[in-house]
């Protein structure tokens, strides 16, 4: 296998509009954009109170959080494979070996990054702005707006984040995905499978996709930034 | 100083106000009157108190122990001495601080304050003296009753002081009650109608600007003003 192989494949694949390459693209963006979006949903506004309210409960809410952003994506896997598997408490939901199930792993694992990471960007820009918010005599819900404005730079870099960190894990969703093809095969189970059959070419070729998915987001991020400070620079 | 002092037509009253951080008492027996309608300024050395004192009676902190009767938080303004500039233009934050405010009057208030041409410009790209001139012109256009003023000529050059003093004098001629902090002496014979000397976390002297000016009865006042 010569060093320039894989990118021939890979933009083979791509160009011939390869189906199984494609269902595995749109399955894993799929699943990751859903969790990441369900994640900052609840993990934003929760950051956001731990930065701003004192309440009993509060260090050990944090001290979790940020135990749990080293916890190896395979252990909360596990976790969840328990809590859905037939006998588990949400057996009921009948999800295990779905895409719903790779979700919720993923939905998991990032919810304390996005927790953690937005607690300590409000953390800082409610010290800097509660005495003057106070003096104005804001309500609680035009600080929260206003917090959330403020931080729009640093939202867009929790979300590449918590994307980045969904999409390239592998160890939660092929535990309560399955790795079933056409079902519940994503990039990165791909890549473990093709690696395991000894086709690491293809295994490169996902990867170099993969790679690319994650540089057009990051690009795309970027651009947001750019205009968004733009935006501001000239009013 | 634990003696009250009385001003005529009272807005603020504090009674033993003490404020402690850590064990450690900042503020000490502050028992004081603000008139309405006057400048008061406060004066003292760094680390005296002054801007704990105005935080405490702005409400944005809770004195330890004491009592303090004002009018409500919605006519005070504070102006902090390191103004805090939000993620927007100057004309976004002066909107943000002064929502009521008329397209006209917004107009004339960055004309006054030599702003025109940064009405676009982001507020925290402003130079310092231009966010402090911006903060002070958006609290003066919300017309509270009540003003808090933490050193806001710090940043400020001669053209800028000026106009700040005149805006200020013009305020308080209207019926604005005006509580300021600074370092200058020359300053606070020109706007203020009452000093307040604070040392060590307590009020050292509390008088009329004549009398202080001229005949301090306090040591911490003689020894203030032996410095030039």
């Amino acid at each position: 296998m010569s060093f320039f192989e894989p990118f021939n494949i890979a933009l083979q694949l791509l160009f011939s509009f390869d189906a199984e390459l494609y269902d595995v693209i749109f399955l894993s963006l799929q699943v990751s954009s859903t969790a990441v979006f369900s994640a900052l949903l609840f993990g934003i506004p929760i950051g956001a109170v731990l930065a701003m309210k004192r309440f009993f409960g509060r260090s050990a809410l944090l001290v979790i959080s940020k135990t749990m952003l080293g916890m190896p994506p395979v252990v909360i896997g596990l976790l969840v494979y328990v809590l859905i598997s037939r006998s588990g408490p949400l057996g009921f939901l009948d999800i295990l070996y779905t895409p719903q199930a790779m979700m919720l792993a993923q939905f998991i694992l990032i919810l304390p990054l996005s927790i953690a990471l937005s607690h300590q960007i409000f953390e800082k820009l409610h010290s800097e702005l509660n005495l003057f918010f106070m003096s104005l005599g804001l309500g609680e819900l035009k600080r929260v707006l206003t917090l959330l404005c403020e931080a729009r730079y640093e939202l867009i870099t929790i979300t590449m984040v918590c994307f980045g960190r969904a999409i390239s894990e592998i160890g939660a969703v092929i535990l309560v995905g399955g790795n079933i093809k056409y079902l519940t095969r994503v990039m990165t189970s791909s890549i473990a499978l093709e690696t395991s059959k000894g086709n690491i070419a293809f295994a490169l070729a996902l990867g170099i996709v993969l790679m690319l998915i994650a540089l057009l987001i990051n690009l795309f991020s970027h651009m947001l930034s750019q205009s968004v400070l733009k935006e501001a620079t000239n009013g | 100083m634990g003696k009250q002092k009385i001003a005529k037509n009272e807005l603020i009253t504090a009674r033993n106000i003490t404020f402690e951080r850590s064990g450690q008492a900042l503020l000490k027996d502050i028992n004081l009157s603000i008139a309405s309608g006057m400048i008061t300024m406060l004066l003292g050395h760094n680390g005296a108190g002054k801007t704990l004192l105005m935080q405490v009676l702005h409400g944005l902190l809770e004195p330890s122990a004491g009592e303090i009767r004002t009018i409500g938080r919605a006519g005070q303004k504070m102006v902090f001495q390191k103004p805090v500039m939000l993620r927007r233009t100057a004309s976004q934050y002066f909107d943000f601080v002064c929502p009521a405010c008329l397209p006209h009057k917004k107009q004339d208030w960055f004309h006054k304050a030599g702003l025109t041409g940064r009405v676009n410009t982001p507020a925290r790209l402003l130079s310092g003296g231009e966010q402090q001139k911006l903060s002070l012109i958006a609290a003066l256009a919300t017309q509270p009753d009540l003003l808090f003023l933490d050193e806001p000529c710090a940043n400020l050059d001669f053209e800028a002081i000026d106009f700040v003093e005149s805006e200020l004098l013009g305020a308080r001629d209207a019926g604005m009650t005006i509580i300021m902090s600074c370092h200058n002496k020359n300053q606070a014979q020109k706007l203020a109608d009452y000093i307040i000397l604070m040392r060590r976390g307590r009020v050292a002297e509390y008088a009329e600007k004549e009398h202080f000016f001229s005949s301090p009865t306090s040591e911490a006042g003689k020894e203030y003003l032996s410095y030039n």
